[in-house]
């Protein structure tokens, strides 16, 4: 795309989309303003209202103290102009000029993470000599002066930062096209607009996650997706999947890519055509398969169309469709399903097999994921159980006798900065069960966790199934006798069983127990938490000046209506 | 060619189309300055297939100067 196109389209974008701002603050020591339009209309494409806020030339550490009035800061650290001519002349420096010259950008470095260390989040280019390197020599005094600082920002980043290795981005698209020696020379902006574009796509999956649109499963085809050959027609002795042929290979590194997806947390199921017990024994046989069955949460192997069982899968595992990524290497099922549901980000595995472990690597970047905790490692039971529960409901009459055979429990932890980047993931992550849907980095969290006028309320559910892990969360407010609900979500895990009410009783407890009078909440509405928009009213708060998108409301403690579940027993954490 | 420089001035400067005539200028329009001034002629370099000489660049601070220095190519 042109680049006056973007900006045409960047500028049309500006004025459709009406979503809470994210706002980006981009520091640097060059000129680097070509980025705000590229970045702006790669974002805003994702349907995230992104705003571009430049910092002052050459003034990253002076700048870096606004740093909190942005959701995000990228900071362009420019190795060639730490001194005018720096990519020239260190090739001259003594050992004692280079190691002055170290020293003074380390305590820069200092000085940014101690000013950013309450940030949201933090991205920060390594420094790179790539383009200013030798063909043919070894490393000289530019690339050493590279590798100390690097290794010096590795060493003392904070936890809200991100370290951008922007050589990757470089490689992507060559040297040659990554550099504008011109404007280097003229006007200290090294950067062409082909860097700036490949730069935002690289960072555009750190955005996506704070902003709660990572991908959440992978569902794949079978026969030639997982392995060559069709396991109903060729046999399992004629299929490949190991390193015994070629293809076989490029299968392995697929499978074993799945599984590495399966420990970060993504959901694996299979959606094939072939008879169900076929599947299984294959997966319960074969010591040689890279995927092992325990890493597959669902399984849709039947004869039915797969517009169906994926929306099954949908449903049953209760995310939204536009978190499924679908894999299959037919022209027919990939088209039927971009057609009938495109929500679903459809990847075909191409006729070259040679290229396929490069085509999924590259696609896996829509799974990546700001913060990963313990809990991700146990999802893949927890979802499990689901299905578990999912079998007993249709047994039991009424949903209370369903829920009281499930003798469920509910821990509650408040203030705990150990659950930090918990609270922090589930508050990107949760979309349904989602009052307010605000987004909060794990360096957010700890704020509100260390900040007397705010209480962090985190829950735990367990019942005869297993234990779903850190699955609620309620942040609140305090201003005098009242309190402000901010935010108060459940996991999709845990939806269903009336937990929330539990949850509430508890919180306006706690409330009443610590002096509060009222209580203020409000909804806003999304594409994807319908089911909560009367929540408040179930809970008896009376609506209060209300627009279209927020709904606002209020209770005072002692009208509330405590629900008292007795199917549901309470412990503290 | 009038409607395709108009058009990237439009898009550079955040000005509407309607507002840019013969006496568009640096010194008519507000954020007419030197990084936006950068934009404009990779913009405009893009669009006509063509490289400014040094002496160009500085000489690009109009509408009539734009049309003038890309008719030349």
């Amino acid at each position: 795309m042109k680049y006056s196109e973007i900006l045409k389209e960047n500028n049309s974008l500006s004025d459709k989309l009406d979503g809470k701002q994210y706002n980006i603050l981009v520091l640097s020591n060059i000129i680097v303003s070509q980025i705000k339009d590229v970045l702006e209309y790669y974002i805003r494409l994702e349907g995230i209202n992104a705003f571009v806020t430049l910092g002052n030339y050459d003034n990253i550490v002076q700048d870096s103290i606004k740093i909190h009035d942005f959701d995000l800061t990228i900071v362009c650290w420019e190795l060639s102009n730490l001194i005018d001519g720096l990519q020239y002349k260190s090739n001259l420096y003594s050992d004692g000029e280079t190691r002055d010259l170290v020293n003074k950008v380390k305590a820069e470095i200092d000085l940014l993470f101690q000013n950013s260390k309450r940030a949201s989040l933090l991205a920060v280019n390594k420094f790179s000599s790539l383009v200013f390197s030798y063909p043919f020599l070894d490393n000289n005094n530019f690339d050493f002066i590279c590798d100390e600082l690097n290794t010096y920002l590795v060493k003392r980043k904070n936890q809200n930062t991100i370290l951008i290795n922007i050589d990757k981005v470089i490689a992507k698209i060559s040297i040659e096209k990554s550099i504008d020696s011109r404007f280097f020379y003229s006007s200290k902006s090294p950067y062409s607009i082909e860097f700036f574009k490949e730069y935002s796509s690289h960072i555009k999956p750190i955005i996506l996650s704070a902003n709660g649109a990572v991908k959440k499963a992978l569902i794949l085809d079978c026969d030639n997706t997982l392995w060559k050959g069709i396991l109903g027609e060729d046999g399992i002795e004629n299929l490949e999947y190991t390193s015994e042929t070629p293809d076989g290979t490029v299968f392995e590194e697929i499978q074993s890519m799945v599984m590495e997806l399966s420990k970060r947390g993504v959901i694996i199921g299979l959606c094939s055509k072939n008879n169900l017990d076929d599947v299984n024994d294959f997966f319960r046989n074969n010591k040689k398969l890279s995927l092992k069955t325990q890493n597959i949460t669902i399984k849709k192997v039947n004869w039915k169309d797969k517009v169906s069982n994926l929306r099954e899968i949908a449903s049953e595992l209760n995310i939204g469709l536009d978190s499924i990524v679908f894999l299959d290497d037919s022209d027919f099922e990939i088209n039927l399903v971009k057609e009938n549901i495109p929500e679903i980000c459809c990847i075909q595995v191409p006729k070259k097999l040679y290229t396929y472990p490069s085509i999924f690597r590259n696609n896996s970047s829509c799974f990546f994921s700001l913060s990963r905790t313990e809990e991700d490692a146990k999802k893949l039971q927890m979802y499990k159980q689901q299905t578990l529960r999912h079998e007993q409901r249709i047994k039991h009459s009424s949903l209370e006798d369903y829920l009281e055979s499930l003798t469920i429990n509910v821990a509650f932890y408040i203030n705990e900065i150990d659950l930090v980047p918990r609270m922090s993931q589930m508050t990107q992550k949760t979309n349904q069960f989602n009052l307010t849907t605000k987004r909060y980095t794990e360096s957010d969290i700890e704020t509100f966790v260390r900040d007397s006028h705010y209480i962090t309320i985190a829950i735990s559910v367990r019942d005869k199934y297993g234990d779903s892990g850190i699955t609620g969360l309620s942040i609140l407010q305090l201003d005098g006798s009242t309190a402000t609900v901010d935010t108060f979500l459940l996991s999709c895990r845990i939806i269903g069983r009336n937990i929330e009410f539990s949850f509430f009783d508890y919180v306006v407890q706690y409330l009443a127990a610590n002096g509060i009078e009222t209580i203020l909440g409000s909804y806003r509405k999304t594409p994807k938490n319908q089911q909560v928009s009367n929540f408040y009213n179930s809970l008896n708060f009376i609506e209060i000046n209300s627009l279209e998108e927020v709904k606002k409301y209020k209770c005072s403690i002692e009208n509330y209506h405590f629900k008292n579940l007795n199917y549901i027993g309470t412990t503290n954490g | 060619m009038d409607d395709k420089i108009k058009l990237i001035l439009s898009s550079v400067f955040k000005i509407s189309v309607d507002s840019i005539s013969e006496e568009t200028s640096m010194s008519s329009v507000k954020s007419w300055d030197s990084i936006n001034q950068m934009k404009l002629i990779v913009a405009l370099e893009e669009e006509f297939g063509v490289e400014f000489e040094d002496d160009q660049i500085l000489q690009l601070s109009s509408f009539n100067a734009i049309k003038d220095i890309i008719s030349k190519f």
